[in-house]
């Protein structure tokens, strides 16, 4: 298009000067003197270029070309100042992109719907509590009866089953996580299949051959090359065969935010004991076989509800399942012999919660959100606050240019359009890096929030809202940066400067245009303080938390998780574990540079069993004084891992399945259960009386923040794995120094000891108890990254503006050194400007960030008052920032020659 | 860059009857710009003379209308220029202005000078 333009110009040039051509031919032939003859046809044809000019106007589409010449100005204009262009393309691209990032997520965990229809539809069925874990679970019974009493509103159960084994033939195993779910689970979603077919009724038929299975989308492409391929695959998980029957809709990743089941697959299997789920049930001695099959009995509870039910008729089902769960609560209340507990479970009413308003992640991660967000609204404000002060600045030194342009005749509007022309580059550029910086800042901040071994997995495909938000970010920055400076000094300082050399070159700034650029810096100064403050803040909780006091000794541990759960360790070969057990350990320890080492149910952290111990004489105890949690652990556990035994003995080789069964409890458990008393010879059981005499107490131990180092510690009792023999999922071994220098011998020592022991993988203890620090390391590494950046900003706006600055008051600087002044008063004179400046944004900004603090206190360890002194560093910091970013300009202004600068006068 | 309101004055003036003009002189023959100038001042007696900064934003306006075609030859003096032909469109419209000018004519010469009406 520009191309035919400028031949259509060029033709327009050669038509016109052909017509002068003929027309000074003629003259001549007329017999006129040539030179006379070419002035008078000049004469006679007018102003070439108007005319080019006005009949190019009859051509239609000159705003186009105008524009075209204008963005061509620009574009030159732009070349002229790279720093300022690199400066605002990468502020834009930093300030919009941290929001995108930010909001992705945000947009994922706390707004986002099912991707299915009418997904307002959906809710939860909360029935009541389970006795330990305080689950919304029921049992499949249950289930069974709650779906058949309500044909209206169908009702789907599921159940995560956590990582299977996948085997393909010609692939390395893998461990997808699985989802056990109702035949009806997608047709009740309403979740349609991208390839195949999803679960009909006759996928739930017991022992099949081959089980059915569907696959998440992102998960069969990964694995098949694409949905259509994964079709009628056949692969092996957990040693059964399966058939791949269908592929769920690209955008469906399961119903629980943040996690993401790979492969879902039909309740039944859970008969076949293979795949077993997160469960309660009343308790051991409560007439539950974990062993057996799931579906007949009613005291496990392990099944999540999810109905969907019109808004006008959830009473009606609600007041329906009540009813028909009734005996179950009466079940329940089996677990507990606190009168008070029982009381309530019998009177909790069903409760239908929309699905969208529920989940972990939601709780865990809503708050942490709005506060990146509202600092990331924080930085892109700075950079906006930056460009601007830098962009009137700019103005100002172009003034004489644009006030000799508009002498000149150039309109206001168009001079007007060519600055903003320029910013609309910019803005374009910066935007583009945006977008794409925003969706890589939403993987890396998913990473950092994910806890050690469980990545989040987020719906991040772009939302309109998402788009909406970029768009918005992008016009607000046109207008803060670009517009509005631009309006403002075309107002003010054209008319005033216009043709002027001298005004511009002198002391012509005036005390509105100062005020206007130090409003800027100091509204930036506080924004920054309290960026700075935030990141010290949270970098301090980080670090107090990965330094904590854990009550073990997480330096010199390492960890290997083994995955036992499996023929050949389990059912009939239980007894052969305790010998497995000691001769792992027996070589583990023979290994140089180890301590100790010892195994443990327990294949991480959070991980504890929710149990209840009866004291035997006692039946006055209440559930807040009979629950907590239960570890099995092999000999030497708490050397190995670093828990002081404070009163008792630990357990010994001698504490067999045939002896008297022990129990160790923590600190805390002991006060809870015993008080002050000695809980030492002490006997406990499971269940009330009579059965509560099963464990004798044998050891006192100190607690430990077992459940994570932001947790509180537990109350603890420990079980021998000797006397209740079952797979572990870890080894601890106590290293003398570096725990991971000993990963390779201690692989080595347990496939001697075991050649097909199956380890997951080995990790120092500290790696795995920080990474259950995903939202602190989010906010600590945010909120760093964003303090660095405003403080950079800051820098580069104090050199900016004390720059235009000091050359402005060049030659008032002459006449005062000329005086008598010293350079170290005139140096003083310019830094005395950034520090009052420095002093006006710190106020505020501590004020800002005093209440941030107050309002963030639930994720900052310490108080208050002890994260007010990351104010006083953050004001250090950037008041060191600010002054060094003068440092130079007021160098240079002190100590440039006094009489150069006066004979440019 | 900011159109001179001298033209645009003149243009819009002898809008309508400049474009007449112009086809008119191209009944003929192609012509170029300078040779309807020159055609119009000399049929006119030297009564109408067509500025250069009227002529040329006309025939591009005409050419855009597709009342006339343009094509670039070479004059009796071997010089490049580009000629103007009067297209059907353009034989048309001529005729159709024609018709009222004339009319206007009439009317104008009926309200001057009503004893010379028949």
């Amino acid at each position: 298009m520009p191309w035919r333009w400028d031949r259509a110009k060029q033709s327009l040039t050669e038509e016109l000067q052909s017509h002068l051509k003929i027309a000074i031919a003629e003259r001549v032939a007329r017999g006129e003197d040539p030179a006379q003859a070419r002035a008078a046809a000049l004469r006679e044809f007018g102003n070439l270029p108007l005319i080019e000019d006005v009949t190019r106007a009859h051509w239609g589409g000159l705003w186009l070309e105008n524009l075209l010449y204008d963005a061509r100005h620009a574009f030159r204009q732009l070349r002229r100042s790279p720093a300022f262009a690199a400066t605002a393309v990468l502020t834009l691209a930093f300030g919009i992109g941290a929001n995108l990032g930010v909001f992705q997520l945000l947009y994922a965990v706390l707004l986002a719907e099912l991707p299915v229809s009418h997904p307002e539809e959906l809710v939860v069925v909360h029935a009541a509590l389970t006795p330990f874990d305080r689950d919304w679970a029921v049992s499949y019974p249950a289930y069974q009866r709650l779906r058949a009493s309500s044909p209206e509103a169908p009702l789907l159960a599921r159940a995560v089953s956590g990582p299977a084994d996948l085997e393909l033939p010609n692939r390395a195993m893998s461990k997808p996580s699985c989802e056990l779910v109702s035949d009806n689970y997608f047709s009740v979603l309403g979740v349609l299949p991208a390839a195949g077919r999803m679960f009909i009724e006759a996928d739930a038929r017991q022992w099949q051959s081959e089980w059915p299975a569907v696959l998440r989308f992102d998960f069969a492409r990964d694995t098949f090359g694409s949905a259509q391929q994964a079709v009628g695959q056949h692969m092996l998980l957990n040693g059964r065969s399966f058939v791949v029957i269908g592929v769920a809709h690209q955008r469906f990743l399961g119903v629980t935010t943040g996690y993401a089941p790979d492969i879902w697959l039909p309740l039944a299997l859970q008969s076949t004991g293979g795949f077993n789920a997160g469960f309660d049930s009343l308790g051991p001695g409560h007439d539950v076989t974990l062993g057996k099959p799931w579906y007949n009995q009613p005291t496990i509870f392990w099944l999540d509800l999810i109905a969907r039910i019109p808004h006008g008729r959830r009473a009606a089902s609600a007041a329906k399942w009540d009813q028909v769960f009734g005996p179950d609560r009466v079940l329940m209340t089996e677990a507990t012999a606190d009168q008070a507990v029982r009381t309530s479970l019998l009177h909790t009413a069903t409760e239908l919660v929309p699905l969208s308003r529920r989940g972990g992640m939601r709780k865990r991660f809503s708050v942490p959100l709005m506060l990146l967000m509202a600092l990331s609204a924080s930085i892109f404000l700075v950079g906006c606050l930056n460009l601007a002060n830098l962009q009137l600045a700019r103005l100002n030194a172009r003034a004489q240019e644009l006030g000799v342009r508009m002498a000149l005749g150039a309109s206001h509007a168009r001079l007007l359009r060519q600055i903003v022309l320029e910013d609309i580059l910019i803005v374009l550029v910066g935007s583009a890096s945006a977008f794409v910086l925003g969706r890589m800042a939403s993987s890396i901040l998913i990473r950092w929030a994910s806890s050690h071994g469980s990545h989040l997995t987020l719906d991040l495909h772009p939302s309109l809202a998402f788009v909406a938000l970029g768009v918005a970010l992008m016009l607000l920055s046109l207008l803060s940066f670009s517009i509005l400076p631009a309006v403002i000094f075309m107002r003010t300082t054209v008319a005033q400067t216009a043709g002027s050399r001298a005004k511009v070159s002198g002391v012509a700034q005036t005390a509105r245009q100062r005020w206007r650029s130090n409003a800027l810096l100091i509204a930036q100064v506080s924004l920054s303080l309290l960026l700075s403050t935030m990141s010290a803040c949270f970098a301090a909780t980080l670090v107090h938390w990965e330094t904590v006091d854990v009550g073990m000794d997480r330096e010199h541990v390492l960890s290997v998780h083994v995955d036992m759960e499996q023929y050949r360790y389990v059912g009939e070969h239980r007894g052969d574990l305790p010998e497995l057990y000691r001769r792992m350990q027996e070589r583990l320890q023979a290994l140089p540079g180890v301590r100790s080492a010892a195994v443990e149910m327990c294949g991480g952290i959070h991980c504890g069993w929710n149990t209840a111990l009866y004291v035997h004489g006692r039946s006055d105890l209440t559930n807040g004084q009979v629950h907590g949690q239960e570890d099995h652990v092999g000999p030497d556990f708490f050397s190995t891992i670093g828990i002081p035994i404070l009163r008792g003995r630990d357990f010994v080789a001698a504490d067999t399945d045939a002896a008297q069964h022990v129990a160790i409890v923590s600190r805390s458990y002991a006060r809870q259960l015993f008080g002050d008393a000695d809980p030492i010879g002490q006997w406990v059981g499971y269940e009330p009386a009579p059965n509560d005499h099963k464990f004798l107490i044998v050891g006192e131990v100190a607690d430990a923040r077992l459940n994570g180092p932001e947790h509180d510690a537990p109350p603890m009792v420990y079980m021998s794995i000797d006397q209740n023999p079952a797979p572990v999922h870890s080894i601890r071994i106590r290293a003398v120094g570096d725990p991971r220098h000993l990963s390779d011998s201690v692989r080595q020592a347990l496939h001697e000891v075991d050649p097909t022991l199956p380890i997951d993988e080995i990790v120092p203890f500290a790696t795995e108890l920080n990474g259950d620090l995903g939202t602190e390391k989010l906010l600590a590494r945010l909120a760093g990254i964003y303090a660095s950046l405003t403080l950079l900003l800051v820098a580069i706006g104090f050199y900016g503006v004390m720059s235009s600055r000091t050359s402005r008051r060049k030659n008032e600087f002459g006449i005062r050194l000329a005086l008598g002044a010293t350079r170290a008063n005139i140096q003083l004179l310019i830094v005395g400007q950034t520090a009052r400046i420095l002093l006006a944004g710190i106020l505020p900004g501590a004020i800002l960030s005093v209440l941030a603090v107050h309002t963030a206190s639930h994720f900052l360890y310490g108080s208050v008052s002890a994260n007010s002194i990351a104010i006083l560093a953050a004001s250090l910091v950037l008041a060191l920032a600010g002054s060094a970013a003068t440092f130079i300009p007021a160098r240079r202004a002190a100590f440039a020659d006094p009489l150069q600068s006066l004979r440019s006068e | 860059m900011t159109e001179n309101p001298k033209y645009q004055n003149r243009i819009e003036l002898l809008q309508g009857t400049l474009d007449m003009l112009v086809l008119q002189a191209l009944v003929r023959q192609p012509m170029h710009g300078y040779a309807i100038a020159q055609m119009i001042r000399n049929r006119s007696g030297e009564v109408l003379t067509v500025e250069t900064g009227s002529l040329y934003p006309a025939l591009h306006r005409l050419e855009r209308q597709k009342w006339v075609a343009s094509e670039w030859k070479l004059t009796e003096s071997k010089q490049r220029a580009k000629y103007y032909q009067l297209t059907a469109l353009g034989r048309e419209q001529l005729t159709s202005d024609h018709q009222r000018w004339l009319q206007l004519v009439r009317a104008i010469c009926a309200v001057m000078e009503p004893e010379v009406q028949p």
